[in-house]
């Protein structure tokens, strides 16, 4: 493919205001289109100068509302206004939106060659439900609009493109699937396992089966307790970690206090990947995930996963050849982690395969290939 | 255990680097296979029978050492009408993989001198360390005037097609080991768990006989016979009956140099990723599957430019040093373990890197810029920048500037803010890099691209001053 001149319009960037994990992903993705021989300008939110960082042009702009979907609309105002700067003497070849909120610019731009990437939606992020609230109704009517104007849709799991289609008639033939990557090497570091467990007062030898995510319903932190009540009965050395912090904090602790669980917040960058490295298993226990990039994570760390068998989750696990997957509840995640945690050697080769699985198809590069493809397609 | 001594001279260095565990092990090895194998080959060999040989200027020079007696029976073979000698690198090095392929060129050179000066002969085949191949790898040796060269018949490069012809690469006629058939000798011989044992010759000539295609390229490790298999598990009455059984049933047995002039190429192969013949993957994952691999692998490129002693570097480039330092689960782990004299692939690597570090700031003397040699090199485990968080390390240690600058990268943000405020990295730079201008010039920089910007300005400048 020549090399192509590209806009990305997102409301987070990795260097300047970061919000979640769409930040790393849309950054990623503009690092390696670069390192791929295209131009990328990234349009997005931040109070400082323009800059290049990795070949990546960032424009930077700092709306201001009301509310969140005024904000947004200001942002998007804001972006065109950037864009048109920079889209002479050579036209962009193709404008990437990311999620919902530069919507507004993709209005004003319509007639571009425009690619809508959907990492989420906004029923998804309501735990699969509809909201009666004016903004529920507002993110999902720009959801809707943009998924109907954009040249092309792309979402990060055949979950999530089934959702955006049922949701917003987004007809099939219009929609790629891109998945979420991931750099294996910031998550599998040479470190002591043993000198880690003894820091959270656990002895080096015991089994530690490790939760991350927000602590609320939708990630499923009280199947896990309740499972762990089962798991104990049988193994009474097993140990968990669960970090981060959400609602359910109280109530979870309360479950577990005759448990071997240790609750220990949110936990920095750093920490986790000590964590990680550390565990022996890693729990997903979601009711619903689009994606679910700790799979990717633990994966890349070579770790045993026992995950619900829901989304992205269950896209990407091969079932006993990479992982486990279980029904979401109780009974059956404590069955998989029994499992798993009584053949330590099978877990680690079933870790290490679900590694060989991130570098044939979660690195950036392929994925990125598979998303200039998505750009072909929008002219073809 | 390795630990740099300066009183070393210079010329003691290779027995101080090299562990003495060497020749113990070669006189096992010699003991338990080269010398009763080759006994039984030559024996062949006069009946008719005809194979192959690829030796390393490794193994010769070892053998001079410690083994005079085998050394003039591999000459005897070698000489032999009825055998043919493969080149190779003489170091068994993975100089394949340097993006430049000079190095790489030079150690087949060597290879093929060394046989000359050794067995007055000169390989026009070629087999790459441990059957590395790729499209670079098969065009630089059909340069190097080979006249075909071999590979493994790697199922994901072959497709449906069969590995009993020959195919071209690059241009060079290209002869693909039988994987099937190599390993039913190589590893399930004598594996009571496989149901085809145990496995006699009358049965293998005839799967042998059977199979279809212009020829069959067996290829093993000749370990293979007596210390793989001991010669308990009947390895060696199989290895004396296999010529006899082969011929009762109309198979030749032809030397590749042989089969490449008699038999076309019915198709072509490219291989853009790099395969070979280790383990299930086939690819170099066994040498460069894991991070410390590739810091070692990334040291000892760039101790090029240190190498005053060219022989001692290359040592440090044989395959082995890698593959001791690999970590893989099930069988393939297995095999990884019980080759490695190691206990942990960990300790390998930790004194691969000290014994690294050492040969580079040894050769500092004799460059002309010391300082900028003195910032850039490789660093021993105990100098070695590793990053922590305030709770311990987070296993990521940068074993010389460039891996600093490449870490920086992808860090996490709240481990760079911790070291910035401790000043840990200006210390690190001034004290054992002894860069105090660089030292200077990160100062109270938080932001990632900030630092990573400084670093490689001051990197590259470095290094030019070094070419």
């Amino acid at each position: 493919m020549e090399s192509l001149k590209i806009a990305f319009f997102c409301w987070e960037s990795m260097y300047a205001e970061r919000v979640g994990g769409l930040a790393r992903a849309a950054t990623h993705l503009a690092e390696t289109l670069v390192d791929q021989g295209h131009e990328v300008h990234f349009f997005t939110r931040g109070n400082i100068p323009d800059q290049t960082i990795k070949g990546v042009n960032y424009h930077y702009c700092q709306p201001s509302g009301n509310n969140i979907v005024e904000y947004c609309d200001s942002m998007s105002a804001s972006m065109v206004d950037q864009f048109r700067r920079y889209d002479t003497p050579h036209r962009f070849d193709f404008l990437h939106f990311h999620d919902w909120h530069p919507v507004q610019a993709l209005h004003y731009l319509q007639d571009r060659n425009t690619i809508l990437s959907f990492h989420s939606t906004e029923y998804g992020r309501n735990g699969n439900q509809f909201g009666d609230w004016w903004e529920f109704k507002e993110i999902s009517g720009k959801e809707w609009y943009g998924g109907l104007i954009a040249k092309r849709v792309t979402a990060v799991s055949a979950t999530l493109k089934k959702e955006v289609m049922q949701l917003y008639n987004v007809p099939d033939e219009k929609c790629d699937v891109v998945p979420n990557g991931v750099v294996p090497r910031e998550f599998r570091v040479a470190i002591n396992p043993g000198e880690v467990k003894k820091s959270y007062n656990i002895h080096p030898y015991a089994p530690l089966i490790l939760f991350i995510g927000r602590l609320v319903y939708q990630k499923g932190p009280d199947l896990l307790i309740e499972a762990i009540r089962k798991v104990c009965r049988h193994r009474w050395d097993a140990q968990v970690v669960v970090a981060g912090g959400g609602d359910m904090r109280q109530f979870l602790q309360e479950r577990a206090k005759d448990l071997p669980v240790n609750f220990v917040g949110y936990i920095s960058d750093s920490e986790y990947v000590r964590l990680l490295n550390a565990a022996d298993i890693v729990v997903i226990p979601s009711r619903n995930e689009p994606f679910g990039l700790v799979l990717l994570e633990a994966w890349s760390a070579e770790k045993g996963v026992v995950a619900s068998n829901v989304g992205g989750l269950s896209e990407n696990i091969d079932a006993f050849e990479n992982g486990i997957k279980v029904d979401v509840n109780p009974e059956s995640l404590a069955w998989g982690i029994t499992m798993m945690m009584d053949e330590p050697e099978n877990a680690g080769a079933m870790g290490k395969r679900g590694r060989t699985k991130v570098d044939r198809l979660f690195l950036w590069n392929p994925i990125v290939r598979g998303l200039t493809e998505t750009y072909a397609r929008t002219v073809a | 255990m390795f630990s740099p001594d300066p009183k070393i001279k210079k010329k003691d260095l290779f027995d101080h680097y090299f562990d003495s565990l060497n020749k113990e092990i070669l006189l096992r090895i010699v003991d338990k296979c080269y010398y009763p194998a080759t006994k039984i080959i030559l024996e062949k060999l006069d009946e008719g029978f005809s194979c192959s040989f690829s030796m390393s200027g490794i193994l010769l020079e070892q053998l001079e050492k410690w083994s005079k007696d085998t050394l003039s029976l591999f000459e005897e073979v070698a000489r032999h009408k009825n055998t043919e000698l493969i080149g190779q690198t003489y170091y068994h090095s993975i100089a394949s993989c340097f993006p430049d392929k000079s190095e790489f060129m030079e150690q087949v050179k060597l290879h093929s001198d060394l046989m000359h000066d050794q067995f007055r002969v000169r390989p026009t085949i070629f087999e790459n360390t441990e059957f590395t191949f790729n499209n670079e790898v098969a065009a630089t040796i059909r340069d190097m005037d080979f006249t075909g060269i071999f590979t493994e018949g790697v199922d994901r490069i072959l497709g449906w097609r069969s590995p009993n012809y020959i195919y071209t690469c690059q241009d060079i006629p290209v002869l693909l080991r039988n994987t099937k058939l190599s390993d039913d000798i190589a590893f399930r011989f004598a594996n009571p768990a496989w149901d085809r044992y145990p496995l006699t010759a009358d049965t293998y000539a005839h799967w042998v006989a059977s199979s279809s295609g212009d020829i069959i390229n067996i290829f093993l490790d000749y370990e293979t016979f007596g210390e793989h298999f001991w010669q308990e598990t009947g390895i060696f009455d199989f290895l004396r009956a296999l010529p006899d059984e082969l011929s009762k049933r109309d198979v030749a047995s032809v030397l590749p140099s042989q089969v490449v002039s008699q038999y076309s190429p019915v198709g072509e192969i490219d291989v853009h990723e790099t395969i070979s013949w280790a383990d299930l993957e086939k690819d170099t994952s066994a040498w460069m599957g894991n991070d410390r691999q590739r810091t070692a692998f990334h040291a000892v490129q760039s101790a090029q430019t240190y190498a005053v002693d060219k022989p001692l570097w290359r040592y440090l480039q044989t395959s082995d040093h890698f593959y001791y330092m690999a970590s893989k689960y099930g069988t393939c782990g297995e095999v990884h373990t019980y080759f490695s004299h190691h206990d942990e692939a960990d300790d390998a690597f930790k004194t691969y890197m000290r014994v690294l570090a050492d040969f580079e700031s040894r050769n500092i003397r004799a460059m002309k810029n010391r300082k900028a040699a003195k910032t850039l090199r490789t660093l021993s485990p105990e100098q070695a920048f590793h990053f922590a968080c305030p709770t311990g390390f987070i296993g990521h240690t940068a074993y010389n500037l460039d891996q600093f600058e490449e870490l920086l990268y992808f860090v996490p943000q709240d481990s760079l803010n911790y070291h910035q405020e401790r000043g840990d990295f200006a210390r690190w730079i001034t004290d054992v890099l002894e860069d105090p201008q660089l030292a200077e010039s990160i100062n109270g920089l938080t932001e990632r691209h900030d630092l990573t910007n400084v670093i490689k300005e001051r990197r590259e400048l470095l290094w030019s001053h070094l070419k």
